[in-house]
């Protein structure tokens, strides 16, 4: 007999009687209310930061201002490719140069700050990883509260190979428990929550 | 103890309670962590319930394993994963040397995976001429320095930054003397950037893996698992099989309750789903029994294998933060491995569970809600019936029981012992007295109870 069907045989001698699963889990929502100052808070908690923006004009001009010194910036955004390169996949070895990469998400979520990006919004698997600093573009009003109606909102979109939640810099406390941002990934992640209707004023 | 190659619990702990000022950092340090555990699960309304909903998911996985890993099987493979089996340690081994072999690949770059340490593959594949890098900053650490892990999630947390600055000295050429944590976690992202970029082959480990849709989720703070895997041309996942829940809304209940549970944070950094090989790359899973199959017919400690391994029964213990992960001698430390790992091997580990005070904090922090205290107890129930206890401890025991049932010997010994203490002193409080060496023993009263009830029963 296979590995695989010594395993399989023995697991089901092995494995207790029928247990049913749980209802499926309905957390207390919080609909109603505006998510996006706990979004950010938790957001800026976890060594983020979120801008509340009019549109992409804003988002180019904050970016300019924060990473004056980045020299390739890609993006996937059809909208910046006058502040950004428009990177084409590739080898994505070829990506370790990158400063600055600005790509869109699909939600927030306000309980972790973490936002849901998928492999069609990434140009490479390891884009989102490899810059030095990485800014996500969602719209403001898709934020959700917890990772409950995350799911149920991931089940709506189409499956794709590859997707992952971001919540902050890539980050590391393995030495003695000192929290220090940029381990191997983004030093920095920035959050545009996009509202058309904001003047350009409107900072939160 | 049990065997005469290896030292137990009692004798490596004896070893790192040499150094007291240390034994309490490591001891502050890992209630720190608990602490934030316990300030990001007060701040979930509804943990109580989320923890109740985890344990019986994870029941359901148990009871039904047999067809959630056909059905994942099957999923996976329609997704272009290809999937192997193995019954042991030696066949994941195997598998892993022969997909590297057959992409000729010598090097490979490593995500934690402690599925990978209880099987040593490391030594495994060294022994077979392929070299490979740890990529977690902690594991780098211990994995330079020689050593195992000795956390599941905090894999240096016995290590102090200035040896750790000077390890980096000797191995990756940092200045001397320079031990910032900010300086050297960032010679270290350029030391293991380059074998990133330079790695044909990565391995990761897998957190769950979803049987209704192929895909498994990984998540790391360092970034380093997707580093590794969306460099490499072959990636590789190594899981043993308890990993799997039945739907992908499940990950909702458990991501929620993961990080704060081993961290106090409210997610990692990277929660990544991969559910197809990138176009041009390989994706191999690596389904792993090693023992697990039969630990599941033990109806007393099956639900062990619940366990979802956020190291919260680690941070909580007051044996393991003053004893340190290595006094355990296994790949997975503290309580939670003090109950998997005497199903591995039950004259080795039999130590373990009688490394605890049984206060039952572990099963209180548990987030999917595994008796591990109750677990711990029975175990020690087993291994003494089984004749695998220490031989002082059996005899100690056999006394107890030939002085506790024989009313005679026992007022006479009680007798004796008072006499001793109130006369000659020295007699047990020495260092041959294992009792006496980490307490101080009481004062002996005049008279037993017995006696005591005698005289005041008449009054």
């Amino acid at each position: 007999m296979s590995s695989r069907d010594t395993i399989l045989a023995t697991v089901k001698s092995n494995q207790p009687g029928p247990r049913d699963l749980p209802a499926d889990y309905s957390a207390p929502t919080a609909n109603a209310v505006d998510l996006t100052p706990q979004f950010i808070s938790i957001l800026e908690a976890i060594g983020g930061a979120a801008f509340l923006v009019s549109g992409y004009e804003r988002i180019a001009t904050i970016l300019h201002e924060q990473f004056p010194d980045a020299r390739r910036i890609v993006t996937s955004c059809s909208q910046l490719t006058a502040f950004a390169a428009a990177a084409a996949g590739g080898d994505p070895h070829e990506l370790d140069t990158v400063d600055l990469a600005i790509l869109p998400a699909h939600f927030g979520v306000a309980e972790n700050g973490a936002c849901w990006i998928t492999e069609s919004q990434m140009i490479e698997r390891v884009l989102p990883f490899i810059t030095q600093n990485l800014a996500l573009i969602i719209p403001r009003n898709a934020i959700v509260a917890t990772l409950h109606q995350a799911y149920d909102r991931i089940a709506t979109l189409e499956a794709e190979g590859f997707a992952t939640f971001i919540a902050g810099p890539s980050k590391t406390a393995d030495i003695e428990q000192s929290l220090v941002l940029g381990a191997h990934g983004p030093r920095s992640l920035t959050v545009f929550l996009v509202d058309e209707h904001l003047s350009d004023a409107g900072f939160y | 103890m049990s065997s005469e190659n290896h030292k137990d619990h009692a004798a490596l702990a004896a070893k790192f309670n040499k150094d007291e000022a240390r034994v309490d950092w490591h001891d502050q340090t890992l209630w720190f962590v608990r602490a934030k555990r316990d300030k990001a699960a007060a701040a979930v309304p509804d943990w109580e319930l989320l923890r109740d909903t985890a344990s019986r998911i994870k029941e359901n996985v148990l009871s039904n394993l047999s067809e959630y890993l056909r059905q994942f099987e099957e999923a996976a493979t329609r997704n272009g994963i290809m999937v192997h089996w193995a019954a042991d340690a030696k066949e994941h081994n195997d598998i892993v040397l022969g997909i590297l072999r057959k992409h000729k690949v010598d090097r490979m770059v490593k995500s934690k995976s402690m599925l990978t340490e209880e099987c040593h593959l490391n030594e495994y594949l060294k022994e077979n001429g392929v070299e490979v890098i740890d990529t977690d900053l902690g594991e780098r650490v211990v994995q330079l320095a020689d050593e195992p892990p000795s956390h599941i999630v905090l894999p240096c947390i016995h290590w102090k930054k200035e040896e750790i600055g000077q390890l980096f000295h000797e191995h990756l050429g940092t200045p001397e003397g320079n031990a910032d944590p900010r300086f050297l976690t960032h010679a270290a992202r350029l030391h293991l950037r380059e074998k990133f970029l330079t790695r044909r082959a990565a391995l990761t480990g897998v957190n769950f893996a979803v049987a209704e849709t192929g895909e498994f989720v990984v998540c790391t703070n360092e970034g380093n698992a997707d580093m590794g895997a969306h460099l490499a041309d072959v990636h590789i996942a190594c899981m043993g099989i308890e990993k799997l829940i039945p739907q992908r809304r499940h990950l909702g209940v458990f991501l929620r309750l993961l990080t704060r549970s081993a961290t106090g944070q409210p997610i990692t950094t990277y929660s990544s789903h991969f559910k197809r090989p990138r176009p041009g790359q390989e994706m191999h899973i690596v389904l792993v029994d090693n023992g697990r199959s039969t630990h599941l017919g033990r109806k007393d400690f099956r639900n062990s294998l619940k366990c979802i391994r956020c190291a919260a029964c680690f941070n909580t213990c007051p044996v393991y933060r003053r004893s340190g992960g290595h006094s355990y001698h296994t790949a997975v430390a503290g309580p939670i491995g003090s109950i998997l790992s005497p199903n591995l091997d039950r004259k080795k580990y039999s130590d373990l569970p009688f490394a605890s005070t049984l206060c039952g904090s572990c099963s209180n922090v548990c987030p999917v809600k595994i008796d591990i205290h109750e677990q711990l107890y029975k175990w020690r129930q087993v291994i003494v019936q089984e004749g695998n206890a220490a031989a002082a401890k059996t005899a100690a025991m056999k006394t107890m029981t030939w002085v506790l049932s024989n009313p005679g010997v026992y007022h006479a010994s009680g007798k004796a012992g008072r006499w001793f203490m109130l006369n000659v002193p020295f007699t047990v409080k020495n260092k041959w007295n294992a009792w006496y060496l980490q307490r101080e023993l009481p004062e002996p009263p005049k008279q037993s109870f017995g006696q005591w009830y005698k005289k005041n029963r008449k009054v």
